[in-house]
């Protein structure tokens, strides 16, 4: 009996070790579906990326960052617009009397342009492959199913999906970077590490959220040396450091930026103000689902509340004093009239009737305390799980409380997070519910109804290949029986709320040139999207932060 | 040493059967992680799913007849019945405007475009307002139209097909999975999804009324059966291809199986009387009469119309280049030589069937039947080989790499003789990505092994512990002869599509290259039929397992 099990058991390594674990077949099956999209909507963000071929075409280096004729003017580091440039290298002859190289105000393109930048979105994705194929390929053997798991969730994702190949842009080679730099840190390649992410960082400056992580585990992994260590005098802490390792990698970080930022020295604010617009709003277009779409909905509660119900104000200004709410009902009307007939419209900017403005300082406290609160254990223990986990809360805290935070930046915290959860089983309900309500969180984007079924139904598959997949293959730990039930369940609850939060708002939208009351109410289905994901997103980040924190074995 | 399912699988191929269907495909190395019992019940959503999201992608591509004035394509026409239906009295149904697009299917289609046209009138009422609306075009039209197909597929086409394959796959012990692999391979059938989702057609619903038929057939559910078979014909007429088979089926159940069986005989067809009486008592009741109810049966039979219409791979359209019917003939004449045709076309089926009533005789009888109507008789468009593809590509449930093989050979046959439609409709695009990734799914391209290419680039199964030895085969039979025939016809389809491209056809025949298309595909439709004949006959007496 005991031999013929392991017998079975000899046969499932022999069967494991004929397996290949590639990504080719996943490549090919979401490649047709990519292909089939290309006539699909697609955003300004196309003419966007095509005004960018166009500027880096046409212009001398230098001139790059002060083009202005277009209104999407290049705000990307330098190295996007050098991969701009080699592209454009590549446009053919038709596509370029198709108008896809005319600097304009507004581009006037047709199908061939479409159909040129569709592909170089194709193609350049490829690298995401080959980077998640060679994590699967170095990943030892006992571990290999969880990586090929991974993997292909990383590869299949909804959001690529969503925000590349449908509302355009080229998310799946720029995180295809900083994979490989993730991957690097996990066979202990710290130069590589480093090179990698200041490659990323130069291509799109929205990884700078995740730099505080980095420097702490690149100094304290591969420049700080405590085995040694003992204290007889200030002098010694010469010793700590590891001089050669530092400059090693302070020059090639130098050494990235240098080749990046170089031909641009003499232009360097212009570069900078481009890429750091600070004149931009609280929230973006809609609201992303973070913290402050939570705070502008209280906001927005109380405002009804209060006007509604006077004695309301009255008790509550009893305990907080009027330079943080106002001081009469009528402040509030004139507040409300005044952001009604004010900036409102013209900034995106959002003004708060009850509660106390948002300064972008404020923001940057909160992102920068709460990044610290993460990046503390890595520097006490440097470990690539502990990387990855301060990572995800890196990219979960400037996602929760950044200014002017895109909701595609949630991929921020997604993509480490899909790292760190085949670790241990407790993690999976917080992955579920970040990666279900981010994912659903970017449905507003395809606001067009040809897109409705399509988008639901590739994240509902995805959903439950995933989930599935994912506890079937996750290391289940000591720990496991210390999970909370109750949150558990919880949780799959509100993933399955989703769905009925999806198919109403969209019942709404279609319905609302029936019934004057829908109408009144259109920033109900925006508002709610972002309410309720924001809830979602939110929860994910306190479970993970809790076992972060307090739960050893699981970092062991 | 060989472990016990490599020991299977070389057995397996030794008698030239596949131990599962699609055995080493990609569709199997995608199911396969599922193959554990307890994750069973997950590939039968995963594979719908998929399913439906290729069909919403094909579906963002153009519809027939999109931006051509005034008469537009069957998007438009679809669309005015809509209309029609739901702003007219059944009583005008078939006589309002005759000229643009009278309606002309059998009253079951007019019942769905009425429920569907009231569904899309609560979205918006101005997509269906009468005659105001004639020619519209917006994207959110499409949108609902594009739903309303899929939507129809979902509730009528899609799970008769899985509850077909789960059924045969009961019968003959193959495993959950490959029951599902079956499924897939037979929901991804390319051709049915570029014309419904890309062309714009209901086919999916006259065809899934059918597979329910075979269903309850399966179940020996005779009376159901028959209703079934008759709400097909009822959706469209086309189903009365089928017709002979399905009589002579219920028929030879009831007198040649097991005795005489007058109850059931009796059920039948009061059934089958049954169903046409409520499909029809509507168009009289609520109609002016029987006048009413002759209108429609003249508008859906239009024997008025030439021998055939357009270019179409059939014997009358491509024996047409030698022979010019047309002037040698009446019209009558015609009628009667092409009926006499078609029916010695299907007759030993007929018979063998009313003898044998096997139930896995079924989708052979099935196919030879419609695929002799489609060769022989009157008025063929070339959408109507979708209705002989049915039958055919059940048969993806076979284990027989043979069978497999022809399948998917005149699957891509089929597709091909498409293409001069798909191709004024705008889905080249379309036409291409699912030629490819339809064959690629089952296996076709497997040949390009590390032999072909650097190994990196053709890593094989990613997933599925497929034996390393394994040698990994495309669909081709066993036989020296059939393998000539399959590649030819595939390197002469490759040919024909670049002199499609690149080449302009000579002044005097500007059709040279549909024709040859046609002539094509005449061939291969023809083979296989005479395959399909011999393969009936060869398992008349055999059973199920032999499939």
């Amino acid at each position: 009996m005991k031999s013929g099990r392991q017998l079975n058991k000899q046969e499932q390594l022999a069967a494991m070790g004929t397996r290949r674990f590639s990504l080719w077949n996943f490549w090919i099956a979401s490649l047709v579906l990519k292909i089939l999209l290309i006539p699909d909507y697609f955003s300004t963000d196309f003419d966007v990326h095509r005004n960018w071929l166009a500027i880096t075409h046409n212009l001398p280096l230098r001139q790059w960052y002060y083009e202005a004729t277009s209104q999407w003017t290049l705000d990307y580091p330098p190295f996007f617009a050098y991969f701009e440039w080699f592209l454009s290298q590549f446009v053919p002859g038709t596509v370029k009397q198709d108008g896809c190289l005319e600097i304009v105000d507004k581009g006037q393109f047709g199908w061939s342009t479409l159909v040129f930048q569709r592909s170089t979105v194709i193609l350049s994705e490829i690298l995401l492959f080959v980077v998640l194929q060679v994590f699967i390929n170095t990943s030892s053997v006992t571990e290999r199913t969880q990586s090929f798991v991974i993997a292909s969730s990383i590869v299949l994702s909804p959001a690529f999906l969503i925000v590349d190949h449908i509302h355009f842009q080229y998310n799946g080679f720029l995180f295809a970077i900083l994979i490989a730099s993730i991957v690097a840190a996990k066979r202990g390649k710290y130069l590589w590490c480093a090179t990698f992410y200041s490659v990323a960082l130069c291509f799109k400056h929205i990884f700078l959220y995740l730099a505080p992580c980095y420097f702490v585990f690149l100094l304290r992994a591969y420049c700080l040396n405590f085995q040694d260590f003992k204290f007889k005098s200030y002098k010694d802490l010469i010793f700590i450091v590891k001089w050669r390792h530092l400059f090693q990698l302070g020059s090639i970080v130098i050494g990235v930026f240098a080749l990046c930022f170089g031909p641009f020295v003499k232009d360097l604010p212009q570069v900078l103000t481009r890429l750091f617009p600070f004149s931009r709003g609280l929230t973006h277009a809609y609201w992303a689902p973070n913290f402050w779409a939570l705070y502008s909905f209280l906001d927005k509660i109380l405002t009804v509340v209060m006007l509604k119900l006077p004695y309301v104000h009255q008790f509550t200004s009893k305990f907080i004093q009027p330079p943080l709410i106002p001081s009469t009902i009528d402040e509030i009307k004139q507040r409300i009239a005044q952001n009604n007939n004010g900036t409102k419209g013209l900034v995106q900017d959002v003004f708060f009737v009850i509660l106390p403005q948002i300064t972008p300082k404020l923001t940057f406290a909160l992102t920068a305390f709460y990044q610290v609160l993460a990046v503390i254990p890595v520097l006490f223990d440097p470990s690539y799980k502990r990387f990855i986990g301060s990572l995800t809360l890196c990219g979960l805290a400037s996602y929760l409380f950044g200014w002017h935070v895109h909701e595609k930046a949630i991929m921020l915290a997604i993509v480490p997070f899909s790292f760190l959860v085949a670790c241990d089983r407790r993690l999976l309900t917080s992955y579920m519910l970040l990666a279900a309500s981010g994912y659903v969180s970017l449905f507003p984007l395809l606001y067009e109804n040809q897109d409705f079924l399509l988008k639901c139904l590739y994240t509902l598959v995805w959903c439950m290949i995933y989930f599935y997949a994912l506890r079937k293959t996750t290391f289940l730990s000591s720990s496991v029986e210390r999970r909370v039930f109750f949150l558990d369940r919880l949780s799959m609850i509100y993933i399955y709320l989703l769905l009925p939060l999806v198919l109403g708002v969209q019942f709404l939208d279609m319905m609302k040139w029936r019934y004057p009351l829908f109408q009144k109410f259109e920033f109900v289905s925006l508002m709610s999207y972002s309410v309720y994901c924001s809830l979602g997103i939110i929860g994910s980040w306190a479970g993970l932060s809790w076992l972060y924190n307090f739960d050893e074995p699981l970092w062991e | 040493m060989p472990s016990k399912t490599s020991k299977k699988v070389e057995k397996a191929q030794a008698d030239n059967t596949a131990e599962e269907s699609f055995y080493a495909s990609p569709l199997y190395d995608f199911l396969y992680p599922f193959k554990p019992v307890g994750s069973q019940w997950l590939p039968e959503y995963i594979i719908i799913l998929f399913a439906v999201i290729i069909r919403c992608a094909i579906g963002l591509g153009p519809y027939s007849g999109q931006s051509v004035k005034p008469m537009h394509g069957d998007f438009e026409a679809q669309r005015h019945w809509l209309e029609i239906t739901q702003h007219l009295p059944i009583s005008q149904w078939y006589y309002f405007d005759l000229e643009y697009w009278g309606l002309d299917y059998p009253p079951l289609t007019a019942y769905h475009s009425y429920i569907l046209g009231k569904l899309g009138s609560l979205i918006n009422p101005d997509w269906f307002a009468l005659n105001v609306s004639r020619g519209l075009e917006s994207n959110d039209l499409k949108t609902y139209m594009r739903f309303t197909v899929i939507l129809s597929e979902v509730i009528f086409y899609i799970p008769a097909v899985v509850y077909f394959t789960k059924w045969v796959g009961r019968h003959r012990g193959l495993s959950p999975v490959g029951q599902f692999i079956a499924a897939a391979a037979i929901l991804f059938q390319p051709a049915l999804m570029l014309i419904d989702h890309g062309h714009f057609q209901y086919n999916c619903v006259m065809l899934g009324f059918t597979v329910y038929a075979i269903n309850s057939l399966m179940d020996e559910f005779y009376a159901p059966a028959a209703a079934c078979f008759v709400l097909s014909i009822c959706f469209k007429q086309m189903a009365l291809y089928y017709s002979p088979i399905f009589f002579a089926y219920l028929l030879g159940r009831c007198v040649f199986k097991t005795g005489i069986r007058f109850p059931r005989f009796l059920s039948i067809a009061m059934a089958t009387i049954a169903t046409f009486l409520v499909m029809y008592i509507p168009l009289y009741i609520m109609g002016s009469g029987s006048q009413n109810v002759l209108q429609s049966v003249h508008r859906i039979f239009p024997f008025a119309r030439g021998i055939f219409e357009d270019k179409v791979a059939n014997f009358w359209c491509v024996t047409n280049i030698f022979v010019k019917y047309k002037q040698l003939f009446t019209q009558q004449q015609l009628q009667l030589y092409s009926l006499l045709a078609t029916a010695l076309g299907f007759l030993p089926a007929v018979v063998l069937v009313l003898l044998y009533p096997k139930k896995h005789l079924v989708p052979f009888a099935l196919a030879a039947c419609s695929m002799s109507f489609f060769l022989f008789s009157f008025q063929v468009h070339e959408k109507t080989i979708l209705v002989p593809l049915l039958p055919i590509t059940l048969l993806y449930t076979s284990t027989n790499w043979d069978v497999l093989s022809l399948v998917s050979w005149i699957n891509n046959v089929g597709l091909f003789t498409l293409w001069p439609l798909l191709k004024k409709d705008g889905l080249a695009l379309q036409y291409c990505v699912c030629f490819a990734f339809c064959n690629w799914l089952i296996g076709n391209f497997s040949f390009v092994t590390p032999t072909f290419l650097p190994k990196f680039l053709t890593p094989g199964p990613s997933v599925s512990s497929v034996d390393s030895n394994y040698r990994r085969r495309s669909l081709l039979p066993k036989s020296i002869i059939w393998k000539l025939i399959i590649v030819g016809s595939y390197i002469s389809m490759g040919a024909i599509h670049v002199l499609d491209m690149f080449v302009a056809p000579p002044l005097n025949y500007p059709d040279l290259w549909v024709i040859l298309n046609c002539t094509l595909g005449f061939g291969c439709f023809m083979l296989f039929w005479l395959w399909n004949y011999y393969k009936l006959f060869s398992l008349a007496g055999q059973s199920l397992q032999q499939l």
